[in-house]
């Protein structure tokens, strides 16, 4: 005998009655059966007493007491949740989530739901953006951390970052390391000083005729070997011209010596170089060969100076920590305090990402639900009335809709304010702290020797949060 | 206002199966024409291609001047009332009905004047603010219908608009969606499978059936002058009577006998029978045109044992059976019938249709005849 | 519906007016094509990650693995099976993730399903309260009740010498409390829609509750049951928070906190995340493909959990 399985369609039609409420059953049966059907209710309602229920009451009356449980104090729990930084730094990150993710994810699971209406695959579709959902958030969060890796070479993001940073402003062939701290200036070892620009320049002109010996340090080995160096030649003078050489000033014979050019030095290819006049323009430009040595054909009179390009040391895009606590808004000059409250934590923006894959499928398979359930002869009353596709999205389609809608969005709401195992699995180690939510503290809290009390009001607190998505629910049951 | 003529109109589904077959059918400027049938026959799916609400397989359709095949809807100029109403549920019925409007970015003056207009002949002031949802059926269907006046379209379509609505008010809408058509001379194109509703609201009816388009003609025509066997059957209620019966020659004198029945033809039937090729006829006659009484000269007599009496009031409806098979009658109730009697009922010459059974036509003297002819007939059993 | 559409032949079963769009449904296609292959890559990503040795892993991403397919290697795999069924170690996790899913899965089908016969076919008073009060649960954050049933536990344990907290029957308790709501709920709803006389026809005939529960209700009820079961495996199979709570130091883990433990370990292992994510994702990506149909449903039933 088949019975149509109520569930679904309650769910999509958009009046207030969601549920066909269970009427009262005819007399007959007595004494037995009233018993029976009572008893069958008594495992459940013991099982929930028990583990739900009484629970419930006791964090409650639990939150009121200190960390050892024994000693009665009143809201100090409440009282440090909104004066301790880092749980408002977990409050504010509740609202980053709450704030961004429940609209974001119904907004997208609309969009999915209403373009694959009109395709043919619409089910491999679905299936596709739907089979997130059967993953851990565990095992999600740890796919979507690989994927924001700082590391260009490995890190997908970053790696496409790098790619379409690399093609707008290449690396140069001895990129710095601004993260350890390098500067250009730094490299300057002889004869050479810092330059207008990030460039270096000799420290002496010349004129026509003369000769420049430009020493350069931290240069890496593996490097200069990469770019095919060879042995540093001293460079000849040559009338009408200026040559030079710019070595590797570091003998590992003579490591401390610098200036003289030893015979285990190298020379730096493929510098770009310009020769650059009194007046501070640049008149030529020429790149160093294999052995360092370079040459600047009819020069005229004058003085110049030798200068290396900038873009030599150019370091190149490398990696943003996308699972770092850096903030989006501009906090820097803000107290401790008003930190925690406005800044926005881009690991925060990462994770709602990956959270968005997983549950995107279930927004987009929910409201596909209530747009197969709409009666197709208003819509095609609109387009009689003479809407237009997106008309008629905009004012009959999505207003129609809005039950539904707001069903997905308020469980969506639910469920973020919960969030908890993606942080742990994504947020990069030293992250943890700033992109905790309240359910990631409760779970530290209960785990220290005296944070009990506070786990207690954080869970009380986190129900409260709770409470107005529960009467929503409530209301629509009844309704 | 505009007249709407379908040309060899077609629909054919993805798995071959023929919805709609070449149908021909002219409507006139300020016509109400219903399209009328069983379900299934294909009358919603023409009525589907004329809004453009369905793919036109081949064929035409033609509304005032222009070929609008190729139109959207929206381009089409016309209003269509749905069978489930399709209002808009979560606008008022102020906003349902001037939604159309807004879109052709009517000044907002305008669209006031024309929903106040509406509501009012439809009696529906006082719900203007009201929702959908807080409406009753009948006040649902009304709104629909406002909703297509305001629009003054060049056409109104019309789905089954009285379907979903209980008896009495179907008979109240049904007086209302007549007076419309006086009242704004409007072209209208009706779909029902309600014979009654085609019969008493159509200036004329085409009958479909299969697709395939049976007779297009006013209902005195259809009434009267049934084209095929399947029209004949499918006009009148209760249903007309079929006979089968065998010709037979008594020396000079014509005659069609079967079980339990005997046709003694007049001269314009004699002469039809005489130059048929079957020797078989199919004759049929309606209830009401039943006789208790046994008369002379040219006549259809029928014995019939009586099955069910159901009184009527003025009337008895009698089913009763002759040589096998079933036959209804209405006659006076002043003559008590009992079950189980045996009577013969008569119907004289010009209340009888004649039918060839294998085609189902009417047998006339030149062939199938009749407004819309029948191209090709279906199967009608 | 109109009554036309049922009378066509199958093959002719109207389609939902598509409203026409040639020129741009190639670009919907397209579009649409490449949002799914974005939604795979992840997967894809991660997969391929497992199938490579580590020391690729940390010098070039997976997607080199396009231009040079030779390096894919079943090694991450080989490694995490060796270490055998060893406490703390994949294979142990697996079947302690097993040892605890089924039987929530078991008890909350069944529990549900008495509770909901209870709450729809019973002729008792306040069953209206009782499933409103079921409804307010469904949204009850767990943390509500983590800290005072660890207590219980404890409590338990050192007064009876059971062994509740830290092993597998304390997770799995609390887990079928956690799943009940949900579970009544669904299988109310179901229940609700069947007609009260098949059950009054039974009392007649002399059945009694256990009988009607068990032979009349529980067979209609078993697409709802499929959904729920299917639905409440993958949540219970996913979970990490309950676990760390309830098996944080015992010598037997769950899959997640498995996982969940390797990020915490010094040494850049993916090759043990990437090949122990995939070990935890077959199973319920089995369970999804195998009973798609009702998987579904259950979500849509459940837009509440």
């Amino acid at each position: 005998m088949a019975v149509a399985v109520p569930t679904t369609e309650s769910l999509a039609t958009s009046s207030t009655e969601i549920l066909p409420t269970a009427s009262t059953p005819a007399g007959g049966g007595g004494f037995r059966s009233h018993l029976g059907s009572l008893l069958f209710l008594l495992p459940g309602a013991v099982w929930l007493a028990i583990i739900v229920v009484y629970p419930f009451i006791a964090t409650v009356v639990r939150s009121l007491f200190d960390a050892s449980g024994q000693n009665f104090v009143g809201l100090t729990n409440y009282k440090a949740i909104f004066s301790t930084t880092d749980i408002i730094v977990s409050l504010k990150n509740n609202v980053v989530w709450v704030v961004l993710f429940p609209f974001l994810v119904t907004f997208f699971g609309l969009v999915f739901a209403v373009l694959t209406e009109r395709i043919r695959w619409s089910t491999a579709f679905k299936t596709i953006v739907f089979m997130p959902l059967v993953f851990s958030a565990t095992a999600a969060g740890l796919t979507w951390a690989s994927i924001f890796f700082i590391d260009p070479h490995t890190g997908m993001v970053n790696a496409a970052v790098q790619g379409v940073s690399n093609a707008v402003s290449p690396p140069g062939l001895y990129p710095i390391d601004p993260t350890t701290g390098q500067t250009v200036a730094g490299l300057a070892a002889t004869g050479v000083q810092s330059g207008p620009g990030g460039t270096l320049e000799s420290k002496t002109t010349v004129g026509a005729g003369g000769t420049l010996e430009l020493g350069l340090i931290a240069i890496s080995p593996s490097e200069l070997q990469q770019n095919g160096a060879v042995v540093a030649v001293a460079p000849t003078a040559t009338s009408g011209a200026v040559t030079g050489l710019v070595w590797r000033d570091f003998s590992p014979t003579h490591p401390t010596q610098r200036g003289q050019v030893f015979p285990d030095e190298d020379g730096i290819p493929g510098l770009h170089l310009s020769l650059v006049g009194s007046s501070g323009s640049a008149t030529a430009t020429t790149t160093t060969a294999t052995n360092g040595t370079f040459k600047f054909d009819g020069v005229g009179s004058g003085n110049y100076r030798v200068q290396i390009d900038a873009s030599n040391f150019h370091a190149g895009f490398s990696g943003i920590f996308f699972l770092g606590t850096q903030s989006l808004t501009p906090t820097s000059s803000l107290s401790p305090t008003e930190q925690a409250i406005l800044s926005l934590p881009i690991v925060d923006i990462a994770m709602i990402i990956a959270y968005l894959w997983i549950w995107a499928g279930f927004a987009m398979v929910v409201i596909g639900a209530g747009l197969a359930a709409l009666n197709r002869e208003v819509l095609e009353a609109a387009q009689i009335d003479g809407a237009s596709e997106w008309q008629t999205l905009r004012r009959v389609t999505v207003p129609m809709l809005m039950p539904v809608l707001v069903v997905v969005f308020v469980t969506m709401l639910i469920n973020v304010l919960k969030i908890f195992d993606i942080i742990l699995n994504m947020a990069a180690p030293s992250s943890q702290a700033g992109a905790a939510t309240i359910a990631v503290d409760i779970y530290n809290e209960f785990s220290s020797p005296t944070g009990q009390g506070l786990a207690a009001a954080l869970a009380v607190v986190l129900f409260v949060l709770v409470v107005p998505a529960m009467l929503f629910n409530l209301k629509r049951i009844r309704g | 206002m505009a007249g709407v003529v379908l040309q060899d109109l077609t629909k054919r589904y993805d798995g071959g199966a023929l919805a709609v077959d070449k149908l021909n059918l002219d409507i006139h400027d300020g016509e109400f024409v219903c399209l009328v049938g069983p379900s299934g026959c294909g009358k919603t799916t023409a009525l589907r291609m004329i809004a453009g609400l369905e793919e036109i397989t081949s064929g035409e359709v033609r509304i005032g001047d222009r070929v609008v095949n190729n139109l959207p809807p929206r381009d089409r100029d016309i209003a269509m009332v749905f069978q489930s109403y399709a209002l808009y549920p979560h606008m008022s019925v102020r906003d349902n009905m001037a939604f159309g409007l807004q879109l052709r970015k009517t000044p907002k003056a305008d669209i006031d004047k024309a929903v106040v207009e509406a509501a009012r002949i439809l009696d529906l002031e006082r719900f203007l603010d009201r929702k959908p949802g807080q409406l009753s059926g009948g006040q649902r269907q009304r709104v629909a219908l406002g909703r297509a006046i305001v629009r003054e379209p060049a056409v109104f379509l019309m789905d089954e608009p009285l379907s979903n609505l209980d008896a009495k008010l179907r008979v109240q809408t049904r007086a209302e969606i007549a007076r419309m058509h006086t009242r704004l001379e409007a072209t209208m194109i009706y779909v029902t499978h309600d014979q009654v509703e085609a019969m008493t609201m159509g200036d004329r009816i085409a009958v479909i059936n299969e697709g395939v388009l049976q007779q297009a003609g006013t209902p005195k025509d259809l009434y009267e002058l049934p084209q095929n066997r399947f029209v004949a059957g499918f006009i009148g209620s209760p249903s007309m009577n079929f006979i089968e019966l065998r010709l037979s020659k008594d020396g000079e004198v014509l005659r069609l006998t079967g079980e339990g029945a005997e046709l003694r033809p007049d001269d314009t039937q004699a002469a039809l029978l005489r130059d048929l090729a079957t020797d078989t006829v199919i004759v049929g006659f309606r209830p009401e045109h039943l006789e208790l009484a046994a008369l002379s000269g040219p006549v259809l007599s029928v014995s019939v044992v009586v099955d069910v009496v159901e009184f009527l009031g003025n009337d008895e409806l009698i089913h009763g059976s002759s040589g096998g098979r079933d036959v209804v009658a209405i006659i006076n109730a002043d003559n008590t019938l009992r079950v189980g009697e045996s009577v013969t009922l008569s119907a004289p010459p010009r209340r009888l249709h004649l039918f060839n059974p294998a085609t189902g036509l009417r047998i006339t003297k030149d062939g199938p005849a009749g407004e819309g002819g029948v191209a090709r007939l279906m199967s009608t059993g | 519906m109109s009554v036309q559409a049922a009378s066509l032949p199958v093959g002719a079963q109207a389609k939902k007016p598509r409203l026409r769009l040639r020129p741009t449904r190639l670009v919907l296609n397209i579009v649409l094509a490449a949002i799914a292959i974005f939604w795979l890559v992840p997967s894809i990503g991660i997969a391929i990650i497992s199938l490579r040795p580590n020391s690729a892993f940390e010098q070039s991403g997976w997607w080199t693995v396009l231009t040079a397919p030779a390096q894919l290697t079943f090694s991450n795999y080989q490694g995490l099976f060796s270490a055998g069924f060893k406490p703390g170690q994949v294979l142990d996790s697996l079947t302690t993730s097993i040892a605890i899913t089924v039987p929530v899965t078991i008890l909350v089908t069944v529990i549900s399903s008495l509770t909901a016969y209870s709450l729809v076919f019973g002729r008792w008073k306040g069953r209206t309260l009782v499933f409103l009060l079921i409804v307010a649960m469904l949204v009850l954050p767990l943390q509500m009740a983590l800290i005072p049933v660890a207590s219980l536990y404890k409590v338990v344990d050192t007064s009876t010498g059971l062994h509740l907290f830290g092993s597998l029957i304390g997770a799995i308790i609390f887990h079928v409390a956690f799943g009940l709501p949900f579970g009544i709920f669904l299988m109310r709803n179901f229940y609700s829609g069947i007609p009260h006389d098949l059950l009054e026809a039974g009392r007649i005939d002399g059945a009694g509750e256990w009988t009607l529960f068990r032979k009349v209700v529980m067979p209609i009820g078993i697409p709802a049951l499929a959904s729920l079961a299917i639905f409440q495996f993958i949540w219970v199979w996913n979970d990490l928070l309950v676990a760390l709570i309830f098996l944080g130091n015992s010598s037997h883990i769950t899959l997640t906190m498995f996982l969940y433990g390797q990020t915490r370990a010094l040494a850049n292992n993916y090759y043990i995340i990437s090949s122990g994510a995939m070990i935890s994702i077959i199973v319920p990506l089995i369970v999804f493909f195998a009973f798609q149909r009702y998987f579904v449903r259950g979500v849509l039933a459940g837009a509440v959990k």
